[in-house]
C-alpha cells in the first residue's frame, strides 16, 4: 500500500510534505510517533481510550497535514498539540458530569453515570494528592502541566503544541508553579500511598 | 524539571505498551483514509478542497445507472438522458429517520507514486453512492466503485493507475460538530447575505478568503440535498463572492447543461454547475486556464463530475464488510477491542446517548469555548457531546429490491 520511500533519514516535515502528493506515505509518521503519542494519551485517559485517541490523533493530523508548518522538522509538538485537543474533546464531553474527579480524589467511587469521566480516569491513575492538586487547575493549566511533566517537550515545543507564544507558556508556568505548590501543600508529601486500581 | 512539577513527573502513571493489534488497526484506518479519494490532485490542496474530495466524508461516485433497480420509494434512477433536471431532482420531503441517497460520477486528478518514487498522474474516476441520515442521527453509508481511469491530459496512462481499486464501503459517521444532514441544512438561512456570511466564517489562515468561501460553498452543496429556498440562497451567495463568474450552458459529466459559477485557482477554472431552474448542483468541472500552473494543456479537463440522482430511502441496504468511519473524534469502540468497562463508550443505541436529551445532539458548536481559541484551528471544532452512532445491525435490515449484492469491480 505505502509507496516505497526511504524514510529513515527523512525528517517529519519532509515526510508530511511528501504525503501531500502521496497520502499513504503519512503512515511513516504514524510508525515513528504512534507509540509516544499513545503513551501520553494513556497517561491522560487510560489505556483503552488511548488506543482510540491515538488513532484519532493521526487521522486529524493527516487531514490537517496541508497546514503543517514545515519549518519545523520535528512533528511531535504538532502531534502533541492535536493529542491535547482530542483529549480535551473527551473532557468536554464529560464536563457536565463534573465533580467526578474531586470525588475520586476524596476516595469515593463515582457513580456509574460518570464512569466515563476523563478527569476521573486521569485522577484514578495518580496519587490522590496529585489528583486533588489537578482539580485546582483549570483545563488549560492542566494541559500545560501534563504536557510539560509527561512528555519531553521543551517549553518552546509545548508552546507550539498549544499554539501560544513561548512567553505565554513561561508566564503560565510561573503561575502554575505557585498554584501547584499551594495545592500540594508540602506538609506531608508522602503521607498517602499511590492509589492503584 | 521544576520542583513544583517533580511530583507529577515522578507520579506519572505507568502505562502498558500500545497493543500491536490496536496499533495495526489504527494504522490501517489511517491508510484507508489516505487511500479513500485522498490523492491530492496535482494542483494541490486547494484544488482538492475546491472539488470536494473532502476530508470529511464526501466522495462520491456514481453508478452504472442502467439496469439499476428503483429504490424503495420507487424512484427509478434508470432512464434516458432526455429527462429534465426537475425529473432528475424532484423536490423531496425527507422525514426524520429516513436517508437521502445521492449517486454521482466523479473524475478528479490523482497523483500516484511509482516504485522509484517518481510521481505519476492520471484522472481517476469513481461511481459513488452516499446515504446520509436525514436528521443526522444515524450513520450513513458510502459506497465507491472505481471506474476506468483516464490519462492526464497530454500524457499516457501510467501503469500503476490501471490497477483495479477494490470497492470501498464505509459507514459515514454523523458528527454532531460537523453536520451536513438535511435537518441541519434546511435550517440554514434562506437569505443570500447571511448564507454568504456563512461561507466566510472559517478563518482562512494564509489562504485567500474568497477562495476559501468558494470552497465552503462547494462543500455545502456537494452530495447534499437542500430545500429550494436554501439552494437559491446558496446560488446567489456564491455569485456574490469576488472573482466568481457565471457561465451558461456548461456541461456536467453526464452531459447535462447548467449555469456554472466558477472561480480560477491554481491555473484551473473550478466551476460548480447548477440546474437553471431548480438550482440543484448538477456537477463540477475543472478546466485548465494556465498550462504551466495546472500542468496540463490550456482548455483540458482535469475534473468533471455529475450528481446523477437524489432520492429518499427508508433504510440502508444490508451489506457486510463495511468499514468504520473515524471522522468523528469519538468513534465507537470496535467490537473486537478489549471491553472497557468503565472508560470507553460501549456500543450505544443509535438514537443518542441514554443519559441526555436528544436535543443536545442538535447543537452545532460546543456550548463552551475551547480552552485555547488560538489553537482551535488545529482541529475541527467539536461539540461537547460525543456521537454514539454505532453502525448497528438495526441499520442494515433490508436490501432494497434490485440492490446488487456484489459490487461490480473496476
Amino acid at each position: 500500500m505505502v509507496a516505497v520511500h526511504e524514510v529513515s533519514d527523512t525528517d517529519d516535515s519532509t515526510l508530511i510534505g511528501r504525503s501531500l502528493d502521496d497520502p499513504e506515505s503519512f503512515a511513516a509518521l504514524f510508525d515513528r510517533h504512534a507509540d509516544e503519542i499513545h503513551r501520553y494519551a494513556a497517561r491522560r485517559l487510560g489505556p483503552e481510550t488511548a488506543e482510540d485517541v491515538t488513532g484519532e490523533v493521526f487521522l486529524v493530523a493527516f487531514r490537517r497535514r496541508a497546514r503543517y508548518d514545515r519549518t519545523w522538522p520535528d512533528a511531535r509538538p504538532w502531534l502533541y498539540g492535536i493529542a491535547t485537543k482530542v483529549v480535551a474533546q473527551h473532557r468536554r464531553t464529560e464536563r457536565r458530569r463534573n465533580h467526578a474527579m474531586a470525588r475520586m480524589a476524596g476516595a469515593e467511587r463515582p457513580g456509574s453515570f460518570d464512569e466515563r469521566s476523563v478527569e476521573r480516569v486521569t485522577a484514578e491513575q495518580l496519587q490522590p494528592r496529585l489528583a486533588r492538586a489537578l482539580t485546582r487547575l483549570n483545563a488549560a493549566e492542566r494541559d500545560l502541566l501534563l504536557l510539560v511533566a509527561w512528555t519531553d517537550l521543551t517549553y518552546e515545543e509545548a508552546a507550539i503544541a498549544l499554539g501560544v507564544p513561548v512567553g505565554t507558556v513561561r508566564s503560565r508556568l510561573h503561575r502554575l508553579r505557585v498554584k501547584v505548590r499551594r495545592a500540594l501543600g508540602g506538609n506531608h508529601p508522602f503521607a498517602e500511598e499511590p492509589q492503584d486500581g | 524539571m521544576d520542583d513544583e512539577f517533580k511530583d507529577f513527573v515522578d507520579g506519572r502513571p505507568a502505562v502498558p505498551p500500545y497493543r500491536p493489534e490496536a496499533r495495526a488497526q489504527a494504522r490501517e484506518r489511517l491508510l484507508r483514509e489516505a487511500h479513500r479519494g485522498f490523492r491530492l490532485p496535482r494542483l494541490g490542496w486547494q484544488a482538492v478542497a475546491a472539488f470536494g474530495v473532502t476530508v470529511t466524508l464526501v466522495g462520491g461516485v456514481a453508478v452504472a445507472l442502467a439496469g439499476q433497480g428503483g429504490g424503495p420509494e420507487g424512484t427509478s434512477t434508470a432512464g434516458t438522458v432526455n429527462r429534465t433536471a426537475a425529473q432528475y431532482f424532484p423536490e423531496l420531503h425527507p422525514k426524520p429517520g429516513q436517508f437521502i441517497l445521492i449517486e454521482s460520477d466523479t473524475m478528479y486528478g490523482a497523483t500516484a507514486g511509482r516504485a522509484d518514487g517518481e510521481p505519476t498522474r492520471h484522472l481517476y474516476r469513481t461511481h459513488r453512492k452516499i446515504y446520509q441520515s436525514v436528521d443526522g442521527r444515524a450513520p450513513g453509508l458510502l459506497l465507491i466503485d472505481g471506474l476506468e481511469p483516464k490519462p492526464w491530459p497530454g500524457e499516457e496512462l501510467p501503469a500503476d493507475a490501471r490497477r483495479a481499486e477494490p470497492p470501498f464501503r464505509s459507514w459515514v459517521a454523523s458528527c454532531p460538530g460537523r453536520r451536513d444532514d438535511y435537518s441541519y441544512l434546511s435550517a440554514l438561512p434562506a437569505d443570500p447575505k447571511r448564507m454568504r456570511e456563512r461561507f466566510y466564517q472559517d478563518d482562512p489562515g494564509d489562504r485567500n478568503a474568497d477562495e476559501m468561501a468558494f470552497d465552503a460553498a462547494g462543500e455545502l452543496v456537494r452530495e447534499t440535498y437542500l430545500p429550494k429556498a436554501q439552494r437559491e440562497a446558496v446560488f446567489e451567495a456564491i455569485k456574490a463572492i469576488p472573482g466568481v463568474e457565471e457561465a451558461q450552458g456548461v456541461q456536467d459529466s453526464a452531459g447535462r447543461s447548467g449555469v456554472a459559477l466558477g472561480r480560477p485557482m491554481s491555473g484551473t477554472l473550478h466551476q460548480l454547475i447548477f440546474d437553471p431552474e431548480t438550482r440543484t448542483l448538477l456537477g463540477e468541472r475543472g478546466t485548465v486556464l494556465d498550462a504551466k500552473a495546472a500542468g496540463a494543456p490550456v482548455g483540458s479537463l482535469v475534473a468533471h463530475t455529475a450528481e446523477l440522482s437524489v432520492t429518499v430511502v427508508d433504510k440502508l441496504p444490508e451489506l457486510s464488510d463495511v468499514d468504520g468511519d473515524g471522522s468523528c473524534v469519538q468513534e465507537p469502540v470496535p467490537a473486537e477491542s478489549t471491553p472497557p468497562p468503565a472508560v470507553t463508550a460501549t456500543p450505544q443505541p443509535d438514537d443518542g446517548p441514554v443519559d441526555e436529551p436528544s436535543e443536545a445532539r442538535r447543537r452545532v458548536l460546543p456550548d463552551e469555548p475551547v480552552d485555547e481559541p488560538s489553537t482551535a484551528a488545529t482541529m475541527t471544532p467539536q461539540p461537547d457531546d460525543g456521537p454514539v452512532d454505532e453502525p448497528s445491525e438495526a441499520h442494515s435490515t433490508q436490501v432494497p429490491a434490485g440492490w446488487p449484492t456484489d459490487s461490480p469491480s473496476g
